[in-house]
C-alpha cells in the first residue's frame, strides 16, 4: 500500500533521513519508534506530501505522495503533532471545515461528524469552542478531523503528546477499532509502551535511519538474551561479576548492572554463582527484555525520550 | 544587588537579540522624527511648503505683473510655472482656461492670473485672480498666506514705481520730480518726518515712511495699518475650482487618509493569522488534504480584501452620518476606489507575511511601514511640506494613491471613468507587490 524507497532528506548540513526504505501493507498498524530528533516527523511529512525528498520515492497505492495528486490526498489522513484546530471555532465547525475540504456533501459530512464525535465522547461538547477543551479533548478531536473523509491510511504523528491517561486510552481504543475495520495506521511515537500495545509492526528509527523493522517478537529475537537479571552495585555483586560474564553479557550503569543471560545458559547456573558470592535474592530482579533493550542493543545507548 | 544585575544583564541580552524590539525602539522613531522634522522645518530656517507648483498666467504687459511674478519666483515655497507639457509632449504657454482645466484635474492646485485689466484707468489698484483647488486645507491656507505676503510686499512698490513711470511719460521728468519734491515736503511737514527720507521712499515705491515704533496710533490709518491700505489697492479674487460644492469640506479632506491608515493596520493584523495557523500546525493538516499553498494564500487574500472593502465602506458611511460627508451620491465610484485600495493594502499585508520571519517581526515591520507610509503619503500632513525627495517617494506609497482616489471621488466628484488612472496605479502596485510576495512565499519557510 505504502512504499518508501531509499528516501533521504537533509536540512542544510543536517541529515534528517538517510536512505530509508519501508513497505507498509493494507491493514497494518506500523509504529515508527524513535527518540526526539530521530527523523519520525520528517518521514511523516514526506509521506503526507508536505515535504519533498532529496532522493528516493514514496508511493501510495502506486501514486507518488509528493506529486500533489489529489487522489493520494483523499486516501491519506494526517494527525499532526500539533493540535491543528481553530481554537475560536466550535468542535463541529472545525470538523465541518476540514471535512468540506475533502468535498464531502452536507449530509455525509453531518453523519461522519456525528459518528466521529460519538466515537471520542465529544457529542455533548460539539457546540463548544475548542479553546474551552482540555488538552486530551483537543487531541481526540484532532484525530477525528483526520478521519472524516475515511482515509485508507492514517498517519499519526505523536498523537498522544501531553494527554491524560483517560484520553490516551480513548485514543488507543479508537485507533485499534478503526484498524480492526481495515484502516492502515502509521503511528509515530517515542513512547515504547504505546508502540508495544498498539503496533503490529515496529520500525525503530534513530539519526535518520531505520535500524530495525518487524513485529515485537521479531525485534526481541534480535537480542542476545531472552531474559535479563538486574543487580545492584554492591561488593557482593562486584565479586560475582567475573563469573557472571561467562554466562552472558554484563552492562554496568549508574544504578547497578544488567546481565543479559545467554540463550545457552541455564538460569540455575546463574543463581548458583550469585549464591556462591552471597548476593541477597531480595536485591536482584529477573525481567524479560523489551523495546528499550532492543534499542540499547541496536544503538549501544539508552533510549532518549 | 548581584541578583538585580544578573536579571538586568539577562534583559539587555534578550532585548538585543530581539531585532524587532531594537528596530521599534530606535529605527522607527528616528525615521519618523526625520520626516516630522522636515515637515515642521526644525532643521531649516524656513518652514512650510517646499516647491509647491503654482501656475502664473499673465494676460497683461504691465511691468507690475512681471514684478510680482519675479517676486514669486524668489519665494522658495513656490515653483512658478508659466508653461505646461501637454499629453503629446509639446510644451506650451499656459492660458487662464488651460490652467483652470489643470487645476480641476488636480494636475495643478494653485494658479495666479494677471488679467488684462489688472490695472485699469477706472480704478486705483491692482486686480489678480487666485485659482485654487483647496483639497488640502493646511496647504491651501499656507500657500494663500505666502502668496499674499509676496504680493503685498512687491505690489505696492511696483505700483508706485509704475505710477511714477506713467507720470514721467505724461508730464515729463522734471515736472514729476518737482511734484515728488512737493509731495515729500508736504508729507514730511504733516507727519513730522524727514523730507529726504520721504522722497527716497517715494522713489523706491515704499509707502512705509517711518519705523513702526514711531507711528502714532491716532494718525492716518493708511500709514498705521499698511496691510489695510495694501488690501484696498490689491484686489485678489479667489476662484475655487474644485470642491466648492462639497458640503463638509474639512471632513471630506481628511477621511481618506484616516481610513487608509486604519485599513492598513487591520489588514496587517489579519495577515499575521498566517503565522498563527502555521504555529498551530494547521497548514500541515490543510496541505495534507486536497489543498495547495495557492488555495491558502488566495483565501487569505480574498478575506483581507473583503474585510478591507467592508471596513472602508463602514468608515465612509459613518463619515456621512457623523460628519455629513457626501458618500451615498458617489457610492459606486467610492466602492471602486475602496476595492482597489483594499487590494493594494492586502498585497501589503501579504508582503509582511512573506518577508517577516515571525509574527512579532511582521507586527513591528507593519508599524514601521504604516506610520512611514502615512507620514510621507500625506495622511497626516501635506506632501508639499516635505523635502522634494520625500515628495517623490510619497508617490510610491499606496497611502498617497488611495488618498488621491478618495479625494478624486469625494472632493473633485469625478466619475468612475475619470478615476481609472488612479485605480490603475493602485492595481499595478498590488500586482508588483504580489509577484514579489509569491516569490518570497515560495522561497520562505511559512509552509514548512
Amino acid at each position: 500500500m505504502l512504499t518508501i524507497s531509499s528516501v533521504s532528506k537533509s536540512y542544510g548540513s543536517l541529515t534528517a533521513l538517510s536512505d530509508v526504505s519501508l513497505n507498509i501493507s493494507a491493514g497494518e498498524f506500523v509504529g515508527l519508534l524513535g527518540p526526539n530528533g530521530a527523523g519520525k516527523s520528517t518521514l511523516m511529512g514526506l509521506i503526507s506530501g508536505l515535504k519533498t525528498p532529496d532522493a528516493g520515492s514514496i508511493t501510495l497505492n502506486g501514486v507518488s505522495a509528493n506529486g500533489g495528486d489529489h487522489q493520494a490526498r483523499h486516501e491519506l489522513g494526517l494527525v499532526p503533532q500539533n493540535i491543528a484546530l481553530y481554537d475560536d471555532l466550535t468542535a463541529q465547525e472545525n470538523l465541518e471545515v476540514f471535512g468540506a475540504l475533502f468535498g464531502l456533501n452536507r449530509k455525509t459530512l453531518r453523519e461522519r461528524i456525528d459518528e466521529g464525535l460519538d466515537a471520542v465522547g465529544l457529542v455533548d461538547r460539539r457546540r463548544d469552542l475548542v479553546k474551552s477543551f482540555s488538552g486530551g479533548m483537543k487531541r481526540r478531536l484532532n484525530i477525528i478531523a483526520a478521519l472524516l473523509h475515511q482515509p485508507k491510511i492514517l498517519l499519526c504523528d505523536e498523537p498522544t503528546a501531553g494527554v491524560d491517561p483517560q484520553s490516551r486510552n480513548a485514543i488507543f481504543e479508537l485507533l485499534e477499532h478503526r484498524n480492526r475495520q481495515g484502516l492502515t495506521v502509521v503511528y509515530s511515537t517515542h513512547y515504547m509502551e504505546e508502540a508495544t500495545r498498539l503496533c503490529s509492526r515496529i520500525a525503530i528509527i534513530d539519526h535518520g535511519k531505520i535500524l530495525a523493522d518487524g513485529t515485537l517478537a521479531e525485534l526481541l529475537a534480535k537480542l542476545p538474551a531472552a531474559e535479563q537479571l538486574r543487580l545492584p552495585d554492591n561488593p557482593a555483586v562486584a565479586r560475582a561479576l567475573p563469573e557472571l560474564r561467562s554466562l552472558g553479557i554484563v552492562a554496568s550503569h549508574e544504578s547497578g548492572h544488567t546481565l543479559a543471560i545467554a540463550p545457552t545458559t541455564q538460569l540455575s547456573a546463574v543463581f548458583r554463582v550469585l549464591e556462591k558470592h552471597n548476593v541477597p535474592s531480595t536485591t536482584r530482579s529477573l525481567t524479560r527484555p523489551g523495546l528499550e533493550e532492543v534499542f540499547l542493543h541496536l544503538t549501544g545507548k539508552a533510549f532518549r525520550e | 544587588m548581584f541578583t538585580v544585575l544578573t536579571l538586568l544583564r539577562k534583559d539587555v541580552r534578550l532585548f538585543l537579540r530581539n531585532k524587532v524590539a531594537v528596530g521599534l525602539t530606535f529605527i522607527v522613531p528616528l525615521v519618523l522624527v526625520y520626516i516630522l522634522g522636515h515637515v515642521f522645518g526644525v532643521n531649516r530656517s524656513s518652514t512650510g511648503p517646499n516647491g509647491v507648483t503654482i501656475a502664473v498666467v499673465s494676460e497683461t504687459n504691465a511691468p507690475i505683473a512681471a514684478a510680482i511674478r519675479d517676486a514669486m519666483q524668489q519665494e522658495t515655497a513656490f515653483r512658478v510655472v508659466t508653461t505646461w507639457k501637454n499629453a503629446d509632449g509639446v510644451e506650451s504657454r499656459l492660458t487662464a482656461e488651460r490652467t483652470r482645466e489643470l487645476i480641476r484635474d488636480n494636475q495643478l492646485r494653485f494658479g495666479v492670473i494677471f488679467p488684462a485689466d489688472m490695472m485699469s484707468p477706472k480704478r486705483f489698484g491692482l486686480r489678480l485672480i487666485f485659482l485654487n483647488n483647496p483639497r488640502n486645507e493646511i496647504e491651501t491656507q499656507t500657500v494663500t498666506g505666502l502668496l499674499q505676503k509676496v504680493i503685498f510686499t512687491s505690489a505696492p512698490q511696483a505700483l508706485m514705481q509704475n505710477l511714477r513711470d506713467q507720470a514721467v511719460s505724461h508730464i515729463g521728468a522734471s515736472e514729476t520730480d518737482s511734484f515728488y519734491n512737493r509731495l515729500s515736503e508736504t508729507i514730511a511737514d504733516f507727519f513730522d518726518f524727514e523730507t529726504e527720507r520721504v522722497r527716497a521712499n517715494l522713489d523706491a515705491g515704499t509707502l512705509d515712511f517711518t519705523d513702526p515704533a514711531e507711528i502714532d496710533p491716532n494718525a492716518n490709518p493708511a500709514m498705521v495699518a499698511p496691510d489695510s491700505f495694501i488690501e484696498s489697492i490689491v484686489s485678489i479674487e479667489n476662484e475655487q475650482l474644485a470642491g466648492a460644492n462639497v458640503k463638509s469640506p474639512a471632513a471630506t479632506r481628511v477621511v481618506g487618509g484616516w481610513a487608509i491608515m486604519f485599513l492598513l493596520f487591520s489588514v496587517s493584523g489579519a495577515s499575521t493569522a498566517l503565522f498563527e495557523e502555521k504555529k498551530a500546525g494547521i497548514f500541515h493538516r490543510l496541505l495534507a488534504s486536497p489543498v495547495s499553498r495557492a488555495h491558502i494564500l488566495w483565501s487569505k487574500y480574498l478575506f483581507n480584501m473583503l474585510l478591507g472593502l467592508v471596513q472602508l465602506t463602514v468608515l465612509f458611511m459613518a463619515g456621512q452620518f457623523m460628519f455629513g460627508i457626501e458618500v451615498v451620491p458617489h457610492l459606486p465610484s467610492l466602492l471602486v476606489v475602496a476595492l482597489a485600495a483594499s487590494i493594494a493594502c492586502t498585497a501589503f499585508g501579504m508582503l509582511l507575511s512573506a518577508i517577516a520571519p515571525n509574527p512579532a517581526a511582521a507586527s513591528g515591520l507593519a508599524t514601521f511601514l504604516i506610520l512611514t507610509m502615512s507620514a510621507i503619503g500625506g495622511a497626516w500632513f501635506p506632501v508639499s511640506f516635505m523635502p522634494e525627495f520625500i515628495q517623490s517617494i510619497s508617490k510610491l506609497t499606496l497611502v498617497y494613491w488611495s488618498m488621491e482616489g478618495f479625494l478624486a471621488v469625494l472632493w473633485a466628484q469625478k466619475s468612475v471613468f475619470e478615476i481609472l488612472p488612479i485605480i490603475g496605479v493602485l492595481l499595478a502596485m498590488a500586482a508588483v507587490v504580489n509577484v514579489f510576495s509569491i516569490w518570497r512565499f515560495n522561497r520562505g519557510n511559512l509552509f514548512e
